[in-house]
């Protein structure tokens, strides 16, 4: 499925660890990958030539593990020449790192990692770095809503991001409470939830059955960031991979944007997969 | 792979970092990309949205309604007194809300405890040069400098080590210092040595360390997030009161949308249906039970404090009641921490070979006996304790000392003989341990947990002399040692070691050099090797003689009691048949099995009668809470040390040690145990079910009065009569006369075998068709007689005529209205006896047990004389003094309703 991934690395050390889950993943795809650098105006010489060690860090780590890479080192707006990158190489996958301002602004609203994910026309994956002593991921935690967009590419995202380090996947589905006018909220075990597992997520256990991925999950009702952050927190996973989707402002406002508040608190690494053409 | 897994080149490759540490300009930018390096609350709603959700629940969004629709009539038709209720409306909204946000807010102070483990200034290396900077400055990649004090102020991978040793009690609880080292690990991550994690301090030693995670992404911003996150959702009160005000708020808005449409089918106006509407369901709404239930928990916490257990969280009270799995530690809570070596066992049985196996536990010792006093470790304590009142005191100079810790499981000293007393017994006790004027000998002494010391010792001491250890020997000591577990002894082994010449031995105790060797050579496999196994020593601590007690009502009363312990399962499972905790065989999940169970697995142990948690860390609580939650369990826990929080917070009821807790460990509790006893807790318990019973009698009681307050509604429309009790009378009675005798009902005594039934059902209601039909169906209707009976006795005898409407201002109407209102009054005194309980007589429980019952009564009646014979009073309410023969005809139906629920629980008692 991944034959192209791109990889946008600047003088941040989130750059570098966000390339080398890139270079894992085009590792066990047998992918191309790219390297990018796009130098802003304002830049330093300083930070360009720190920018340009981490390229060769990255570059050299890959060749060593027989890696088909390319370094290119662009200059003008990140947004803009990633993005002709991605069209004239026709590149399936670009990752890029989280910045300060996508922690910090509501919604992403004006970031480069939300300019890049309205503009490219191929899947991204934002990764928001937080702790670099959890090198090669054991555990990942999927949290997956009941409709799954894409199931397909998330599931095989999941899977090769699985096999790249040897990790258990756990997914983890947090539905909303179950509850009656005159009964309140109704208690259902985990078993009981299991029953009910919606469809999508089964779908995607199938396909973690079919890549031979070991994998477990459940259920657990209740605020969905505060969940998957509590679930992350307590069984220390070392990665999450979790779905963006698109939430109008209002309905961020209203109701709260699990990706948003997942992103404030992950306790470990976290990647935001925006399959392609996803809407 | 993990960082712990690196050597430290690859580890400093990967943080993009160097020995020297980073550019200050490099850590700026870290900085910016990481952020600061803090503990950060989850967020929460805020204050003012949590207080604005007291308005907008169901039964407020109805009140709301009912009072914008009296504000509306007051507007369009004026007069009707409709303002008033509109206002009277409108506060009881406001009491309700008030009660309720007090009940539910607490100020969260446990992650301002967490922050004082962290320290505010910390070196690092920046630029290749040592800086002092705020803690809250380090980012991934600094290279942090050690030294003994400070505190650790992120996690971070060793690169340099000299002798450190940190203590990791926030993370793990064990008290005891552990040695860090520099190289790589391949263990677990959390287990590490070449890992330090913010919270913790550095005992002694040095070292170096570049951090890798830090904020809330460090081990302790986890417990620090999982204490502030953590919810343990609303208490089996708050939803039964949530299902019960909807159960009421449906039943008043349909019975006044009934009549409403009953009144316009016969014919009456709109504004008398409008009105009559309103006050129907007024008359149904049990306005005073909200803030009657919070007294009433109030006062049962204020119970709970006589007997040593002290409620943070009001709603705790009940959820007491409810528990069906009480998790406990073992140590100081089912026991007394009091160690005591009660038993030594030597392989020969010799009086020499006990001698000897008590010097090592003297020297082999850190706690100290000073000014009469036995100071330091329990254990250590006991131990020493023994040796001296065995053998006495003598001395030796330690020259090295390997610490205990949770790896090793076992503790070494090294001597250096100068008492000649001790070198003569030595001598005579077969060890070689001579004086520096011989041969300078030295001998190390170890002390440790069976399991991991017997491998460790190649001879044995028998008969004086050092014998090879074989087989029939070693399965000797492990049938004595689990001979001793069955016993409920903690079992430690002791050896030692003779030293010989060549060994490279420490210049001086205390030198630097010294201090090195001590942590760094010593510790080896060198000194802790080829020993010779001296014995055995078990420790007891005896179960608090009040447990036994304890765990029988909790077995009685249907509660499992689940323990978890740092000591063997054979031990633990011995105390736990001493204490009557289990009598088969139970589960008995260690914790290097727990951590390799499923969650399925563990759950289906769970399910077991008696299950016992052995060889337990605090940081496993947690996920037995979650489990046992998932299971519809309502779960207590206990804990004390930092890394409990958590769970305290997980469980529907965390119980702190008042006397050996953490602050931290008490700020995330729900109720501190002030004397740290189990049996507290059980009494806890007893109180908690008292409430919840006595929370049903009195929320009969006020729904009793509800009947006599609609039926004069009834008569009205039905019967063209004047209506017999007013809206305002209606809110007299259910916020002010029932509110004292309500809570008078709500301080009762326990029931008798209230602990010998299970624990209530979650699908049991607080508003069940026994409570309803009580105090609808049966004393209700009584005081429905009364009312009416006073009602027509002050209007005939006034010369009224059926069919005779009379204004508002009338006086016989008046009088009649208030002849209603005391009527209902007088029976709730009779009522108020009669719900001292469902089922037994009240003469039988006593009947002048509950003396608040009669301030209760008496302020009842004193606010009624104030209503009826006081002008403010009549003013307000609507009333007109009456006769005295007018309150006489009236107290049979109070006698009347007393025995009649008096023969009700006779024959309830009496049918199968």
């Amino acid at each position: 499925m991944y034959k192209k991934i791109l990889t946008a690395v600047n003088e941040h050390l989130n750059s570098e660890v966000t390339a080398r889950y890139a270079m894992n993943l085009a590792r066990i795809c047998g992918a191309r990958l790219y390297l990018c650098f796009v130098a802003e105006k304002e830049m330093t010489a300083s930070t360009i030539n720190r920018a340009k060690e981490a390229v060769k860090r990255i570059f050299l780590e890959a060749e060593k593990i027989g890696i088909e890479i390319e370094a290119i080192t662009e200059t003008g707006d990140p947004v803009r020449k990633v993005g002709e990158l991605v069209r004239g190489e026709r590149i399936d996958i670009v990752f890029a790192s989280t910045r300060k301002e996508d922690i910090e602004r509501r919604f992403f609203a004006g970031t480069i990692a939300r300019r890049l994910s309205l503009s490219l026309p191929c899947s991204m994956a934002i990764v928001r770095v937080v702790h670099t002593g959890r090198i090669h991921p054991k555990e990942i935690l999927v949290p997956l809503k009941a409709r799954i967009d894409h199931v397909e590419e998330r599931a095989y995202f999941t899977a090769k991001i699985a096999q790249a380090f040897g990790s258990e996947v756990f997914i983890f589905h947090s539905p909303e409470t179950v509850s009656k006018f005159f009964h309140g909220e109704i208690h259902l075990t985990p078993i009981e939830w299991a029953e009910n597992l919606p469809k999508d997520i089964s779908d995607f256990m199938e396909h973690m059955k079919r890549y031979r991925i070991a994998h477990a999950g459940r259920s657990v009702p209740g605020s969905i960031g505060r969940m998957i952050t509590i679930e992350a927190f307590s069984k220390r996973h070392d990665l999450i991979i979790m779905g963006a989707r698109q939430r109008s402002m209002l309905s961020s406002i209203l109701k709260g944007n699990p990706v948003e508040e997942v992103l404030r608190n992950t306790p470990c690494d976290l990647i935001i997969l925006k399959p392609r053409r996803e809407g | 792979m993990k960082i712990h897994n690196l050597t430290k080149e690859e580890a400093l490759r990967t943080l993009v970092t160097s020995e020297n540490g980073l550019s200050e300009e490099e850590a700026k930018r870290r900085l910016s990309e990481f952020g600061f390096n803090e503990i950060k609350e989850a967020k929460k709603k805020p204050l003012y949205i949590r207080f604005f959700k007291q308005f907008t629940h169901f039964l407020a969004l109805l009140l709301w309604i009912a009072a914008f629709m009296s504000f509306l009539s007051e507007y369009l038709h004026p007069g009707e007194g409709m303002l008033t209720l509109g206002i009277a409306i409108i506060a009881v909204i406001f009491i309700n809300a008030g009660f309720t946000f007090i009940q539910e807010y607490r100020a969260e102070k446990a992650l301002e405890e967490l922050k004082k483990l962290l320290p505010f200034y910390v070196k690092v290396l920046r630029d290749g040069k040592e800086k002092e900077i705020y803690a809250r400055d380090v980012v991934h990649g600094d290279v942090i400098l050690l030294s003994e004090g400070d505190k650790v102020p992120a996690d971070a991978r060793l690169i340099e080590t000299s002798g450190l040793r940190v203590n990791n009690a926030p993370l793990t609880g064990e008290s005891e210092p552990v040695l860090r080292r520099h190289e790589a690990y391949e263990g677990e991550f959390i287990e590490s040595h070449n890992l330090v994690f913010a919270g913790t301090a550095v005992v002694s030693g040095s070292g170096r360390a570049v951090s890798f995670a830090t904020g809330m992404q460090t081990e302790f911003g986890r417990i620090a997030h999982l204490t502030g996150a953590v919810e343990a959702g609303l208490s089996p009160l708050q939803k039964e009161i949530v299902k019960a005000t909807r159960v009421i708020a449906v039943i008043a808005a349909v019975v006044g949308v009934f009549f409403f449409l009953l009144g316009f089918l016969i014919g009456r106006s709109f504004w008398n249906n409008f009105i009559f509407a309103i006050g129907i369901t007024v008359a149904l709404i049990p306005e005073g039970m909200l803030p009657t239930v919070t007294l009433a928990l109030a006062m049962g916490s204020q119970r709970m404090a006589k007997r040593k257990a002290l409620i943070k969280t009001l709603t705790s009270v009940e959820t007491l009641g409810s528990v069906t799995v009480i998790c406990t530690d073992k140590t100081g809570t089912l026991t007394q921490n009091k160690m005591a070596a009660t038993k030594v066992w030597t392989i020969d049985g010799g009086e020499k070979a006990r001698e000897s196996l008590l010097k090592i536990a003297y020297l082999c010792n850190n706690a100290r006996f000073i000014e009469g006093q036995y100071r330091g470790d329990p254990t250590e304590v006991a131990l020493l304790k023994a040796a001296r009142e065995t053998i006495g005191d003598f001395k030796g100079e330690r020259i090295a000392e390997i610490p205990f810790d949770s790896e090793r499981k076992m503790m070494t000293t090294v001597y250096k003989m100068q008492d000649t007393r001790l070198g003569r017994v030595a001598e005579e006790t077969g060890y070689t341990i001579q004086d520096e004027k011989n041969r300078a000998s030295f001998v190390s002494f170890t002390k440790g947990a069976m399991e991991g010391l017997l491998p460790l010792c190649t001879d044995s001491l028998i008969n004086g002399d050092k014998t090879p250890m074989d087989e029939t020997v070693r399965r000797k000591i492990n049938d004595e040692y689990h001979a001793m577990m069955d016993k409920g002894l903690r079992v430690l082994a002791f050896a030692y070691k003779e030293i010989d010449d060549n060994y490279k031995f420490p210049p001086s105790a205390g030198s630097p050099e010294a201090e090195k060797v001590k942590s760094e050579k010593l510790e080896n496999s060198e000194l802790e090797s080829q020993m010779v196994f001296a014995g055995l020593a078990g420790l007891e601590d005896p179960p608090r003689p009040e447990v036994p007690e304890a765990i029988r009502k909790c077995h009685e009363a249907g509660i499992k009691v689940i323990m978890i312990t740092g000591d063997a399962s054979r031990t633990a499972v011995a105390i736990a048949k001493e204490i009557e905790l289990v009598k088969g065989n139970p589960v008995v999940i260690e914790g290097p099995e727990f951590i390799r169970m499923s969650d399925k697995e563990l759950r289906e142990k769970l399910l077991e009668k008696e299950v016992i948690f052995a060889r337990m860390t605090p940081k496993h609580k947690m996920r037995v809470v979650s489990i046992l939650k998932e299971e519809g369990e309502v779960v207590a826990v206990t804990g004390d040390g930092v890394n409990d929080a958590p769970a305290l917070k997980k469980a529907d009821i965390g119980i702190a040690m008042g006397i050996s807790g953490t602050d931290v460990a008490k700020e995330a509790s729900d109720m501190v145990l002030l004397d740290d006893n189990f049996a507290t807790i059980v009494n806890a318990v007893e109180e908690g079910r008292t409430v919840y019973e006595n929370i049903k009698k009195f929320i009969t009681y006020i729904f009793a009065s509800n009947i006599p307050e609609a039926v004069p509604y009834l008569a009205y429309i039905l019967l063209k009569i004047p209506l017999p009790l007013t809206i305002i009378q209606i809110l007299a009675v259910d916020l002010g006369t029932d509110m004292l005798p309500a809570l008078a009902l709500g301080a009762e005594k326990p029931m008798p075998g209230i602990m010998k039934q299970p624990p209530r059902k979650l699908q049991e209601r607080l508003l069940n068709f026994s409570l309803i039909s009580r105090a609808y169906l049966f004393l209700g209707p009584i005081e429905v007689a009364a009312c009416m009976f006073g009602f027509f006795y002050v209007m005939l005898n006034g010369g009224w005529r059926w069919g005779e409407m009379l204004s508002p201002n009338n006086i016989l109407y008046m009088q009649a209205t208030t002849a209603c209102l005391t009527a209902i009054i007088i029976t709730q005194t009779g009522n108020v006896f009669a719900c001292r309980s469902s089922r037994e007589s009240v003469f039988s429980i006593g009947f002048f047990t509950n003396r608040l019952i009669f301030l209760g009564i008496a302020v009842e009646l004193l606010l009624q004389l104030f209503i009826v014979y006081h002008p403010w009073g009549n003013k307000i309410f609507g009333t007109y003094p009456i006769s005295f023969s007018a309150w006489l005809v009236l107290i049979p139906f109070a006698v009347f309703l007393l025995f009649a629920d008096e023969a009700r629980k006779r024959i309830r008692v009496l049918s199968p």
